[in-house]
């Protein structure tokens, strides 16, 4: 309805020179200049931005917006052998604090020692000397437990920084605490210090990774590049079994405390394989305590491996090995026992009981001292050197588990006369209980000495464990002496002193030892014994060896480590599912037996300080003696079938047969004692 | 002294002040009032009746109308086409993070809960346990082990 004229639009009609551009247009122009200005300005300024100072920005968005974020590597599990933890590693809040933020200082100590169980002053002083020297970090306190971090995080203190930093746990507490070991802080990292943990820390250990996260302005991650792939720690799963092992560590801790001993250790082990399915010592300790100031630590060390003994008796199952090897002597061959005396390079040695004259079997199942000096005469200083180092004693058996002792065997040059009939009864060596088994196991797996191990797999994760390859045994006795040494040993628990060791429904096999304990103060033997049983069953198919060791014992090994074997090998043969291979019958607890193995110690070199531990005085041993029946195998040789299962039947023997014709071999040999339910082979030709 | 008109005259009209202050060039002018500012503006009100105009029908308008909503629309989707991805794979990455620590959360809660079935199944517990219950080890004949020549297998099969 109007019509506005202006100047401008008066302009825009055609008032001006002709040689001039009208106005509108200079106008133009120069809003045209000053917009070239303008983004020739803003050019110069990206020019600089992006070209030239491009560096330097990129620097400081990067560290604006992105953050190198370390990717923790988590310490592998130790598992036992049914995949059961022992040792795992879980994330947990560390607190710490920045000194400058805090206000009150009095306050704060109040809040944080109240909270985290801390002594206020030292705590007030630590904080306030932080504060005064410009210090902007304080740990506080490292590893604290879920409930006090929670109710730290809840009072939500501007101050209070949470860390999270690996622990180790020992889900089991006591549980194989020595051969799993323990960690400690090395440079702010987890290492191990004794057991599995620290002879397999480098697989253990994991490499921690790096991660290039960008963020936005809120510090949120938004994208998250892997610049150092961390690599996990491996995962160990070791041959012990936890079941067996629990087994094994309360028997042994219950015989210790019965029996007033000082320590007590005990070593389970599968004889074909070297398998360790349980390694005990007593006392032990709570890995999941870290060492307090001033704490006895030899509850830690592993006494199956790291102290060596004077073994005693055991060690005449050596002696025996060796004759039956080297020498024309048999299990029935006569051993003169000079009824209980013998002059040895012009020394009087009495035995333990009065023998005129004894079978090999019946020396080793009576454990006679003069009997087993008279057979390590025969088998001679060499021979019987060469078999001690055959059966794998003087060196260590290589175990996966740090501080093995490789115990004691002298050169053969720096015997005395009177050595070989010390070393034939087991003194003037130093041995471990682990050597002990594996020389055991010789006797089981048919002349093979195996290395024990602990270890049965290793890897990354629980899908791809690996197993370790075994090392090849080596043979050190023919099966058929390792056979015959085998029905020996059965006759220590059958009718000899082993008699506590036997199993309902398992026929065992083994050997007592007790030896008298030097006392290094007044050079002279104690009446405190190492009380020794080594054994394994079932002896049709032995599946488990299982050394019992008691030190300070003031009873034999046939009565304090005997019934400890046959807890262990018991429940052991039960959780393996191993079929029975004897009748049952009840064993009982046998009574009146003569237990007594003890070798003459005074007949002995004094032991090195260096490869023995002394142990304290204590009164003398009481004796036990009894003595029971058992069944003898007929004599089969040359009848028939028909007679020979006539015979067999009566006397309520299981036989097996083989071939045709007449019988011309058995065994178990005539005459020879037969455990209960146990099968005579008869072989038969024309 | 500078009057809005003046400066509107300034802005918009380079050399009008000039004009304003300059004497007349013609001597005969010489005695005229020297003119105003903006002298030569004229402002004036005209009524016009335009009741009976009516609006010419454009044909190209509408077109020329949807072409530009349609191009403004195709600029927009366009623009959301290339930023869709963008803002996609930032929530995508704020997602990620999240997840990524949650598994991490959730792993740490696993670990938690493999070690307290761990203490919860220790032997020592469970022999504690089956001492509250009065629980034994089987004797060793009530044992019996199913002999493997005869080919026996145990086997617990829901019922038909």
């Amino acid at each position: 309805m109007e019509t506005i004229r202006t100047r401008f639009l008066a302009g825009c009609s055609g008032t001006g020179d002709a040689g001039e551009d009208p106005p509108p247009i200079r106008r133009l122009r120069i809003l045209i200049r000053l917009f070239l200005l303008w983004a020739l300005l803003i050019l110069a300024t990206l020019v600089q931005l992006q070209i030239v100072k491009h560096g330097e920005f990129a620097r400081m968005a990067r560290a604006q917006q992105q953050r190198e974020v370390e990717i923790n590597a988590p310490r592998g599990m130790i598992l036992d052998r049914n995949l059961k933890p022992l040792a795992m590693s879980l994330p947990v809040d560390s607190v710490c604090v920045n000194p400058q933020k805090i206000a009150d200082v009095t306050v704060a100590a109040d809040i944080l020692s109240s909270v985290l169980n801390l002594d206020r002053d030292q705590l007030l002083a630590r904080l306030l000397a932080a504060k005064v020297m410009q210090k902007g970090f304080l740990w506080v306190e490292r590893k604290v437990t879920e409930e006090e971090s929670r109710r730290l995080r809840s009072y939500k203190l501007p101050y209070v920084e949470f860390r999270k930093e690996s622990h180790r746990f020992y889900p089991k507490g006591r549980l194989a605490a020595q051969v799993v070991g323990t960690v400690g802080m090395l440079e702010e990292e987890e290492r191990g210090v004794v057991g599995l943990e620290s002879y397999f820390e480098d697989d253990l250990q994991g490499r921690p990774g790096s991660l290039k996260l960008v963020t936005d302005s809120r510090q949120r991650g938004v994208d998250a590049t892997v610049t150092v792939e961390p690599v996990a720690g491996q995962d160990i799963v070791c041959t012990i079994d936890e079941r067996i092992q629990f087994v094994a560590e309360r028997e042994l801790a219950k015989a210790v405390v019965e029996h007033k001993c000082k320590t007590g250790s005990l070593v389970a082990m599968d004889p074909n394989t070297g398998e360790i399915l349980a390694m005990a010592s007593y006392p032990t300790y709570d890995p999941n305590e870290p060492v307090k100031k001033g704490e006895d630590l030899s509850p830690r060390l592993n006494l199956a491996i790291s102290a060596p003994f004077e073994p005693g008796s055991v060690f005449k199952v050596i002696t025996v090995a060796a004759a039956l090897e080297r020498t024309n002597l048999r299990p029935a061959t006569i051993i003169p026992c000079g009824n209980g005396v013998i002059n040895l390079f012009g020394r009087i040695i009495h035995d333990h009981d009065p023998y005129s004259a004894l079978s090999m079997t019946d020396v080793l199942a009576k454990s006679s001292n003069i009997g087993a000096i008279q057979v390590g005469l025969r088998v001679g200083e060499s021979t019987l050197h060469e078999y001690v180092q055959r059966f794998g004693f003087g060196r260590p058996t290589g175990i996966e588990l740090p501080a093995e002792s490789p115990g004691l065997v002298r050169k053969l040059k720096a015997w005395s006369k009177s050595s070989i009939g010390s070393v034939a009864m087991g003194h003037e060596v130093s041995v471990t209980t682990l050597q002990l088994a594996q020389a055991c196991a010789v006797a089981a797996n048919g002349g093979f000495l195996v290395r024990p191990t602990v270890l049965l797999r290793r890897g990354r994760d629980q899908q791809s464990l690996r197993k370790v390859s075994q090392e090849k045994p080596v043979r050190v006795m023919s099966p058929e002496n390792a056979m015959t040494l085998r029905r020996m040993m059965e006759e220590v628990v059958l009718s000899g002193t082993g008699k506590k060791a036997r199993l309902d429904g398992y026929r065992a096999a083994g050997k007592t030892g007790s030896a008298q304990i030097f006392d290094f103060d007044s050079h002279t033997y104690t009446h405190r014994y190492n009380a020794s049983f080594m054994g394994f069953a079932p002896v049709t198919n032995p599946r488990i060896v299982v050394v019992v060791t008691l030190n300070g014992a003031s009873l034999y090994g046939g009565a304090v480590a005997a019934p400890v074997f046959r807890q262990v090998a018991g429940a052991a043969l039960r959780i393996l599912d191993v079929p029975r291979d004897a009748v049952l019958e009840d064993a009982g607890e046998p009574g009146n037996d003569n237990l007594n193995d003890l070798p003459p110690a005074q007949l002995a070199a004094e032991p090195e300080e260096t490869m023995l531990r002394p142990i304290s005085v204590a009164a003398a041993p009481p004796r036990e003696i009894v003595r029971p029946g058992a069944l003898a195998a007929p004599d089969f040789r040359g009848k028939s079938l028909k007679a020979v299962l006539e015979i067999a039947s009566a006397a309520g023997i299981q036989v097996v047969f083989s071939g045709a014709g007449v019988a011309r071999r058995q065994h178990p040999a005539p005459g020879q004692v037969l455990s209960p339910g146990e099968t005579v082979r008869v072989e038969l030709e024309r | 002294m500078a009057t809005l008109a003046t400066i509107i005259s300034r802005i918009f009209t380079p050399g009008a002040g000039e004009a304003v202050a300059r004497p007349a060039e013609n001597p005969e002018d010489l005695y005229l009032v020297r003119a105003i500012p903006n002298d030569d503006v004229c402002l004036f009100v005209k009524d016009i009746d335009n009741t009976r105009v009516v609006r010419k029908v454009d044909q190209v308008a509408p077109k020329r109308c949807l072409k530009t909503i349609a191009g403004f629309c195709g600029a927009a989707a366009l623009l959301i086409l290339l930023l869709l991805p963008g803002a996609y794979s930032l929530l995508a990455g704020y997602e990620i993070q999240n997840l990524r620590e949650k598994r991490q959360q959730l792993l740490i809660e696993r670990a938690g809960l493999e070690l307290e079935e761990a203490r919860l199944t220790s032997p020592e517990r469970l022999e504690e346990l089956a001492k509250v219950q009065d629980f034994i080890d089987p004797a060793p004949d009530k044992i019996i082990y199913l002999p493997p020549t005869q080919g026996s297998l145990a086997l617990n099969l829901p019922q038909q």
